[in-house]
Parts: C-alpha cells; structure tokens; sequence
C-alpha cells in the first residue's frame, strides 16, 4: 500500500463491495457465473459484467483496431469526380480541409474527435492490457487508464461513419462517387471498436490493477 | 439501504473503489474534500477523491445556459455555404433539412433533423428539468430521473453527425467556382452547443437526484427513534 501519498486512508473493504456510481448505494456483488452482469438494486445501473477472458478478446480487437486505423489513414475514404477533376479525402484530410478555409476551431475538433482520441484510446488500451497481461503494471498505468476511461466520449469515429453514408447520398446523383480501399477498412475498423467497447470490462482492469499495487515502492 | 456517503466511505469516481474517511469527522471532510480544502487520493488510481462532483450544480448550470446562448446562432446562422456555378446558396440546420425533404431523401432529413434539431432541444430540457428537480429536492421518480440522465449522456454525441457531414463536403466539394462548399459561422456555433452540452451531462452528478431522498429517510429515521 501507498501509505505515504494517502492522507487518511485506514484501510479498504472488499472489492466485492461497492458504492452504485449512479445512485451512491452501497451493496455486495455476489460471485457472477459467465456472462451475468450485475445491476444496481435501486436505479438499475450497470454495476459489473462477468466475461470471461476479457482482457484477452479485447487485446484482440485493440490490435486489430490499430492495424484497421493505419490503413484506413493510409489511403482516402472517398472521392469525388466532377468536370475532369479528382477530390480525394481522408481522415486526416478533412480536418486539414477545415484549416484550408480558416475554420481553425472546427478543424481541431474534427482532428481531436476522428483522429487523435481513436489513435490515444487505441494505443493506451493495448499498452494498458500488455502490461496487465505481462504483469509490469507501474505508477502510470492506472492514471493511464483513468484518461482513457474519461475521453472515451470523445472518439467519434462511428459518429464519422454515420456522416460518411449521409455526405455519400447527399453527393450521389451529383457527382461520381468512388470508394477508397480505407472505407472498407474504415466499416472494419468500427466493428472492432463496438467489439471492443463491448468486450472491455473497465471493472475488470481495475481490479487487476488494484491486486497488483504496481506502485507500491 | 445505506449511502456510501451515510456510511462514511467515499467511491472513486473512476476505478469505483471505496476508501474510508477518517474516523468521527466522517462528514466534515466530506464537506472539505467536495469544497476542494482538503485532498484525498484513490489508493488505487491516485485520482483526488470527491463524495460528489464538486461544483457539480454551479458548473452544469454554466455550461447549460452557454449551450442555450449558443443555440440561438447555431440556428439562425448558415451552417454552410455551397457554392454552384458561381453562386452561394447559404443554408442553415433547419433548411438544410426542409431541403432535403423537397428534395425526396426524407430519411436523410429525418436523419438529420434527429440528431441536429430533436436531440439538442431534448438534451437542452432534459438537463434543465434535471438541475430544477435537484434544485427543488424532488422526490418523484428518482430511478426514471436517473434513465432520462443516462440516456442524455448517451445520447448526445450523435448530434455532432451535421458537423462531420459539413466537414466532409467542405473537404470533397473544392472544385473552385464550378462546385464548392464553405462552413460557416453557423457550424461553428452547432459544435460548441454539442460540446458545451456534452460537458453539461458530465459535470452532473446523478447521485444528487438520490441524495434528496436518502436526506428524507434519514430524518424520518430521526423522527421514528
């Protein structure tokens, strides 16, 4: 135990126990067979998700979604062929397209919400799940994890895709659409995140993290 | 039934672990801790410790009524310009979808009026009625105020669709006076109303609507004994 860095803290119950998030009430989460999830008693919320293997299948798909990622930044999404002339896009394009026209602003957004919180949340899971699974947690690795869990909002990358299939039938029937190897890539690559998102069991990491007192010193 | 703030402990808001609150002045540093005059760290994330968001109500009521100040230029202002053969046709959240609907792709327009016109105007009351129902002390249907909660904090993201839509079309459509397409202040204006609401959503703190209830049990406990 960190006992130089904690104020007043005297001891900690047992994991088993815990306060609903929602709803502040204290309950035991008795022992859950595979695939049973836990809710809160007195508003319902999602207490706990037994899975079994977890952090494995989401390494998994965290792997898979970093290499979907690469390609679906390599090559454009979309193009646009309209009197002789060629208008590719990709990711990161459309937000530098948005710098172009002095949208400064609107351009950071774009950049942090389709590129640079997918690529964090990404490569943070699977250093945070190889650490786990090669039992080297450290003092970063819980704060890590802590950023992690609270930009998660901010990837928004199944919200792009959304976007993609409105600008493709707003475009349609005005001009000639082509479709880049990195949108198929790129519908790949929200499949695994929704399997990962799915597979990810936040309680689980941290339970992990609180046996091992990585920063224990 | 008892509170893990009734029980003098205090969850992380993160990792969900519970730690224990010196003894016999359980409350008062409860107090210190979300006044932000005293620190405790999580021994298991090392996150500052909070019984509650603290500010919650003061920092949600913020964000909100700049969210509802921006709503305003957000659908009065066009959102995008496009340009065809030379001449702009500016077109706000709204038109944009009544021209889609002209157009016959009405379940684009449905799309569209969803996430860029339903759903900020639901968020927007829904976070309203919340910060009133707290404000008040409300005992009607916690659980119900806890799914309205949850669902705008789900939901919320989704809006940003019409910015991404712009975004790409601004990035496709440059083919100089032939075709072009430009965003204007109006899109600017759309994202910061689904960004401020966003942190809206997360700078409340839904145990509030259940502290109303669990201060009115606990007196009636008084007044039993």
């Amino acid at each position: 135990m960190n006992s130089n860095n904690l104020n007043h803290i005297a001891s900690i119950p047992p994991i088993s126990r815990l306060a609903c998030p929602d709803c502040d009430l204290i309950q035991t989460i008795p022992p859950l067979a595979d695939n049973e999830v836990a809710h809160c008693i007195r508003c319902g919320t999602t207490l706990f998700k037994q899975q079994k293997n977890s952090i494995n299948r989401s390494l998994a798909f965290a792997i898979t979604g970093l290499i979907l990622f690469i390609i679906s930044n390599l090559f454009p999404l979309l193009s646009l062929k309209a009197v002789g002339l060629t208008q590719e896009s990709s990711l990161l394009s459309t937000a530098f397209a948005l710098f172009d026209v002095n949208q400064l602003l609107l351009g950071i957004v774009i950049l942090l919400t389709t590129f640079i919180f997918p690529a964090t949340t990404l490569l943070g899971t699977i250093y945070i799940l190889m650490q786990i699974k090669m039992n080297r947690i450290n003092c970063y690795t819980a704060p890590l994890f802590r950023f992690l869990r609270s930009t998660d909002a901010w990837g928004m990358l199944e919200i792009f895709l959304l976007a993609i299939l409105v600008a493709v039938v707003k475009l349609g029937d005005v001009a000639d659409m082509i479709y880049g190897v990195s949108l198929y890539a790129f519908c790949l690559l929200i499949l695994s995140l929704s399997l990962l998102s799915y597979s990810l069991n936040p309680q689980d990491v941290w339970n992990k993290l609180r046996d091992s007192n990585g920063c224990s010193g | 039934m008892t509170t893990a703030r009734q029980a003098g402990l205090i969850a992380c808001h993160f990792c969900h672990t519970l730690s224990k609150l010196p003894e016999g002045m359980e409350a008062k540093t409860q107090h210190e801790l979300t006044l932000g005059k005293a620190i405790m760290h999580c021994p298991c994330c090392q996150s500052s410790l909070h019984s509650r968001i603290p500010h919650s109500l003061s920092r949600t009521w913020a964000l909100l009524l700049a969210a509802l100040i921006l709503y305003f230029p957000a659908n009065a202002l066009p959102i995008m310009t496009v340009i065809y053969w030379g001449e702009g046709q500016p077109d706000t959240i709204l038109g944009g979808v009544v021209h889609l609907f002209a157009e016959g792709m009405w379940p684009l327009a449905l799309l569209i009026f969803i996430a860029s016109v339903f759903i900020p105007i639901l968020k927007l009351i829904a976070l309203f009625s919340l910060l009133i129902s707290v404000h008040l002390k409300m005992q009607w249907r916690p659980k119900d105020r806890t799914v309205l909660y949850r669902i705008t904090e789900f939901v919320g993201r989704w809006s940003m669709v019409d910015i991404f839509v712009i975004a790409l079309l601004v990035a496709l459509v440059q083919f100089g006076n032939t075709a072009s397409v430009l965003p204007n202040l109006g899109a600017l204006s759309f994202a910061a109303v689904v960004i401020l609401t966003m942190l809206a959503a997360h700078s409340f703190d839904p145990r509030l609507i259940w502290d109303a209830i669990d201060d009115e049990n606990s007196i009636r406990n008084d007044e039993s004994l």
